[in-house]
């Protein structure tokens, strides 16, 4: 005999999963997850004038300045995001041949002369617009150069001119001993990369209750519900739906995941030489920094802990979708009663993006206890240094509190809600239900 | 044999069943019967287990029904409680596998009722894309499919042609031969009379009439004459415990108080020409069901 249980799993699962609509929105899913981290390469595919030139050609007519522009050039050029395909070039050529010679967007001229009164002057010659950025640094590095051969003029030595030269040196000093230099660096993680992985999650919460809520409401509204109950018991249907949602979850889940390694490889291979976005991700990168600061020690633990917290909200949700949708009517009745829900999550996701700016707010601390929201607010609070590993196990043992009680009563609240088709006195039946 | 006995359940300070009992043996197809409201749902519930009654007990062979029973049910409901985007196969599977039935046997057994309902090019298709008379075949299928020892039928006519309703009948008839326990509701009394061996005929919550359905014509007093033949309506009326007269086609229908009026009519139409029929009729279940249930109303109102 089939197990009942594994078999009402398993045609819960099949009926999400073997359909055209789930294999369409996750090929989209792939397709827009990898194109997201491509995005740059993509844009450069499709051609514009947004590339940086490949050479810049420098005609130096005082015959002093070229080094020492070069010198400054370098000092500046790690703003742009491919500095190594850059050829710099002295010419001799007269500086109407070389403009005669530019046939593309890839070359500019350099042009460096002594005006009358033997100051240098520059002219950048282009075919097209110049990015922004080179710009700014050729132009910095003319300047430079202008300023330390003035200066050697005026007789100031070489290693007074350094001096002067030379970056000033900041020292950063916070005098709250308590935060650091490094938490700069956290507060950067939590804005860009903390987000990341927190909008998958609300997303598949998403995908959870309605999942749940619609399944439950389908069996309901067209009186399956009755065959099915005259042969399992409520309590094996109601966990049925509980793991088939759940399971649900963590295949899309795995699906992002593998998008998001596959854009990053895809990534590797092909990405844009030239074209810079203003914030880059590479994963080695952001792990430098991560060890620098000296949060990859503490994501060690935080990320068993999230994903705990993740699994445990996860299983949250899905009970008290599955309560909720027991007790309503009509798919429309459950879409009205899983807004709250879904905004509990948002509010979530809000006060944890929140947590940098109102550093030690007692508040969202109060709030990082309530499940539903613990797991988007803790592992944030916790990474940041806000609470510590007592308040996170607080917030653990809540949860786990919270879908015990669930479990108990909501088996009970179940059991008359599925059958019940009417919204007279519905809470006072589900309070009596509870009841027992 | 299936034993319901003095079952009560409430909901608030409404009693949807009060005080139920009634006893159905093996090949015998007992007819459960009620307006809409009168406590059949609820009993059919409370018999599948899904309800717990406040008082009173359902046994089937001795045992309460419980989960290690509900194998051997199947349960026909009034509405489709057919999921409509599944196919007919997997909406089949689903409920045959719920049953207890390995995957192999509800394959094997959808494809005979497919055929013998003559649906088998439907066997992949979805429930939603079905007619309603077919959609009602697929249910009635799902409610055989595991050949019940208790099959509980709540208007299993609805929607069908009277091609398909005789198809159902037989297929009835045919698992009350193999032994099979069938309650059976309807609002058509003409199948419940065609079924039935037994019934109840519930109002509010209460039986208002049960019993042996030849002993239960036979005790209703009231009697129907039908008379072919020149007949005066207003003379008919004038004669003692005289009800109704209708004028049918080429037929005059006489409703009487009881037997003790069949002479009166009798030696009425001796006086008529032209006669050519005189049978005095037992009433209709039809007739007997808006009699009791309208003086039950009557007393409770």
């Amino acid at each position: 005999m089939t197990n009942k249980f594994k078999y009402l799993v398993g045609v819960s699962l099949r009926k999400k999963i073997k359909t055209k609509w789930f294999a369409i929105i996750n090929i989209l899913l792939v397709v827009i997850i990898v194109g997201l981290a491509n995005i740059d390469t993509i844009i450069e595919s499709f051609g514009g004038d947004f590339s940086t030139p490949a050479e810049i050609i420098v005609k130096d007519e005082t015959g002093e300045v070229f080094d020492l522009f070069v010198s400054n050039f370098e000092q500046a050029q790690t703003y742009l995001s491919d500095p190594e395909s850059l050829k710099m070039i002295e010419s001799n050529k007269e500086k109407e041949k070389l403009v005669e010679e530019i046939d593309n967007n890839k070359t500019i001229i350099v042009y460096i002369k002594q005006d009358s009164d033997n100051y240098i002057s520059a002219e950048i010659i282009s075919n097209s617009y110049v990015d922004n950025v080179l710009y700014q640094i050729i132009s910095s590095a003319i300047n430079t150069s202008k300023y330390t051969i003035a200066m050697e003029k005026s007789n100031i030595d070489i290693a007074e001119l350094a001096h002067i030269n030379a970056p000033v040196t900041i020292n950063r000093t916070i005098l709250d001993e308590s935060k650091s230099e490094q938490e700069e660096t956290m507060n950067f993680f939590m804005g860009i990369v903390f987000p990341i992985f927190i909008l998958p999650f609300f997303m598949l919460i998403v995908f959870l209750v309605q999942m749940i809520g619609g399944e439950i409401n389908e069996e309901k509204t067209t009186r399956s519900m009755e065959i099915i109950i005259s042969n399992v018991s409520p309590k094996t249907h109601f966990m049925s739906k509980i793991v088939a949602s759940n399971l649900f979850v963590f295949i899309q889940a795995s699906i992002l995941l593998v998008a998001g390694f596959l854009g990053l490889t895809v990534r590797k291979y092909t990405a844009a030489s030239t074209f810079s976005l203003g914030a880059d991700f590479d994963i080695k990168q952001i792990w430098e920094m991560l060890v620098s600061s000296g949060m990859a020690s503490r994501l060690i633990y935080i990320i068993p802990i999230t994903i705990l917290m993740m699994i445990l909200s996860f299983l949250a949700y899905s009970l008290l979708a599955g309560i909720l949708a027991s007790m309503t009517t009509s798919i429309e009745d459950f879409q009205q009663v899983q807004t709250p829900i879904i905004l509990i999550c948002v509010a979530g996701y809000y006060l944890s993006m929140l947590a940098p700016t109102f550093e030690g707010s007692i508040f969202i601390k109060i709030i990082s206890y309530i499940p539903f929201m613990s797991a988007l607010i803790s592992p944030p609070l916790l990474l940041l240094g806000q609470i510590g590993i007592l308040d996170v196990t607080i917030s653990i043992v809540i949860l786990i509190s919270a879908i015990y009680i669930m479990l108990k009563y909501g088996i009970r609240i179940y059991k008359v809600g599925i059958l019940n088709y009417s919204t007279t006195r519905l809470w006072s039946k589900m309070f009596k239900a509870a009841r027992g | 044999m299936l034993k319901v006995q003095n079952i009560t359940k409430s909901y608030g300070d409404l009693k949807a069943v009060d005080n139920l009992s009634f006893e159905v043996k093996e090949g015998e197809v007992f007819g459960l019967l009620g307006v809409n409201g009168a406590g059949k749902t609820t009993t059919f519930r409370i018999i599948m287990g899904l309800l717990e009654a406040d008082d009173g007990t359902v046994t089937l062979d001795g045992k309460p029904i419980d989960y290690n029973m509900t194998d051997k049910i199947g349960f026909l409901t009034e509405e489709r409680s057919l999921l409509l985007k599944m196919t007919v196969f997997d909406q089949v599977m689903y409920y045959g596998v719920l049953k207890g039935m390995n995957k192999i046997e509800v394959e094997r057994e959808l494809d005979k009722w497919l055929k013998r309902f003559e649906i088998e090019e439907y066997k992949h298709r979805k429930i939603k894309e079905l007619s309603k008379g077919n959609q009602q075949k697929i249910q009635f299928i799902t409610a055989i499919i595991n050949n019940p020892k208790l099959l509980i039928l709540d208007e299993p006519f609805a929607g069908l042609d009277p091609m398909n309703v005789e198809m159902f009948m037989d297929t009835i008839r045919e698992v009350e031969r193999n032994g099979s326990i069938i309650i059976f509701s309807s609002h058509r009394m003409e199948h419940v009379e065609l079924f039935c061996e037994k019934l109840v005929v519930l109002v509010r919550g209460q039986a208002v009439l049960e019993g042996n359905l030849k002993d239960i014509k036979k005790n209703y007093r009231r009697k129907n004459i039908i008379i072919n033949g020149k007949v005066d309506k207003e003379e008919l009326l004038k004669i003692e415990g005289v009800l109704e007269v209708n004028k049918k086609k080429n037929e005059t229908e006489v409703k009487i108080q009881d037997d003790s009026c069949v002479d009166k009519v009798f030696e009425y139409i001796t006086k008529c020409k032209n006669i050519t029929k005189f049978v005095v009729e037992e009433p209709s279940l039809n007739e007997i069901f808006v009699s009791k249930v309208g003086e039950s109303y009557d007393k409770q109102i």
